[in-house]
């Protein structure tokens, strides 16, 4: 079976961007997952996120927990991708606030 | 990305990624990483096989400098895929080590030589079970690339392997790893053609039981490589203990670098075959009984002992090459 594949686009409400051009951290070990951070201009206010998992049947689960850290950090202006080897939701938020903080931080 | 070299030089090893491993190994901010995760290389077999895919495939490739030598440096991820080769890592691989070469080759045509101190230098970090069997050909041919490219590296660019992360060096890097001039290990090196596992299948749990740990450390650990010769430096396990090892090491002639090598000629295939036949003569049922031959009285203290103490009082195979 291929690999799953999942494209979403949020408008935080309050939308920060990333400091650096781009951040990269985490490896695709079992149970753990990528992220790649890259600034795109024509993406301003907006988020596009591409995610590519070994897992079928979570894609609500996914949209929910990436959402949720869009919201509430605001991250914004930047295109994600996210390579996942069946990580938990948990790993997931931790992985993307480790990928905003190798990128400086929001501003 | 940020990357701090200062807090990298007292990282363990043992669990640094390959990207870390990278950066530490080379002078401060000198790295420039080869087809990083910005340039999104993935292996286009695991995507149709619904395995997972990463934007580097599981090695970091890259130039940085240590002092006034230029360093191509190929670092393993042993986490993704066991570290395993594939078509993409492989040429990753391979074609950072014929850039050595080419380095080399491209001073020498326009200096006339190539200076001791400034002879480009070519580090593989290994951490890799053998060849991704996902794609193995493409795998394999890769690995021979990199065994031809070692083979004209010799006595041209002094060819420096690391083992010490979680993986070891397996099947066909096994080879890779002990073709080189240098290897230098840290307590959790481990170097093997087979696994434990395959081989406990083959040959039964009688002869190998591959649950029984400290038989597999002290069959394919570092400190038994060391013993034998297979491993020239055994070091503390830290990002800077592996740089300044490698520091020390660079700036010395061709010829005493490559003094250490075990395999490239038939009279070092000699010497490395007396080993095989001694241990079917005397009947070595294990590890033990060889450090013993070579003089080792403390044999069943030394997997346990701190690594001061090993180094201290620990005799090596005499080489006569």
């Amino acid at each position: 079976m291929a690999l799953r594949e999942l494209n979403f686009e949020f408008k935080p409400e309050n939308p920060k961007t990333l400091k650096d051009e781009w951040s990269h951290i985490g490896v695709v070990a079992s149970g753990d997952l990528e992220v790649l951070i890259e600034k795109e201009n024509a993406l301003k206010g907006k988020v596009r996120i591409h995610i590519l998992t070994t897992v079928v049947g979570f894609d609500d689960v996914w949209e929910t927990v990436v959402k949720k850290f869009i919201d509430r950090s605001g991250l914004s202006g930047v295109k994600v991708d996210i390579n996942d080897n069946a990580a938990t939701p948990a790993v997931v938020i931790r992985r993307l606030q480790q990928a905003v903080d190798n990128g400086g931080g929001l501003q | 990305m940020r990357i701090n070299w200062e807090d990298l030089q007292s990282k363990s090893f043992y669990q640094a990624t390959a990207r870390e491993r990278a950066y530490g190994i080379v002078d401060k901010d000198t790295f420039k990483e080869f087809l990083g995760p910005r340039d999104k290389m993935t292996s286009p077999h695991l995507m149709v096989l619904g395995e997972a895919v990463e934007f580097d495939d599981g090695i970091t490739v890259g130039v940085g400098m240590i002092k006034k030598h230029p360093v191509f440096v190929v670092s393993q991820e042993g986490k993704f895929v066991g570290g395993a080769l594939g078509e993409v890592n492989g040429a990753k691989m391979a074609y950072t080590m014929k850039l050595a070469l080419k380095t080399y080759e491209k001073m020498k045509e326009k200096y006339g030589t190539v200076p001791d101190d400034r002879k480009p230098i070519c580090i593989v970090s290994f951490d890799s079970g053998g060849v991704r069997l996902h794609e193995a050909n493409a795998g394999l041919l890769m690995h021979s690339e990199s065994m031809e490219t070692i083979w004209e590296l010799q006595n041209k660019v002094p060819y420096i392997a690391l083992t010490g992360s979680t993986i070891g060096a397996y099947g066909a890097q096994g080879f890779v790893c002990l073709s080189a001039d240098v290897v230098i290990a840290n307590d959790f090196g481990r170097i093997g053609l087979t696994g434990p596992e395959v081989i406990q299948q083959e040959v039964g749990k009688d002869e190998f039981d591959a649950s029984d740990r400290a038989l597999i450390w002290r069959t394919m650990g570092a400190r038994s490589k060391y013993i034998l010769g297979d491993v020239d430096y055994l070091i503390k396990d830290t990002i800077g203990a592996f740089r300044d090892t490698i520091v020390n090491i660079v700036d010395q002639p061709m010829s005493k670098i490559s003094k250490t090598r075990k395999v490239g000629s038939p009279q070092l295939v000699e010497e490395n075959l007396e080993v095989v036949k001694l241990a079917a003569e005397k009947k070595i049922n294990d590890s033990k009984d060889l450090w013993k031959i070579y003089g080792n009285t403390n044999v069943d203290e030394i997997p346990e002992m701190p690594q001061e103490k090993f180094l201290s009082v620990v005799k090596r195979r005499p080489r006569r090459i």
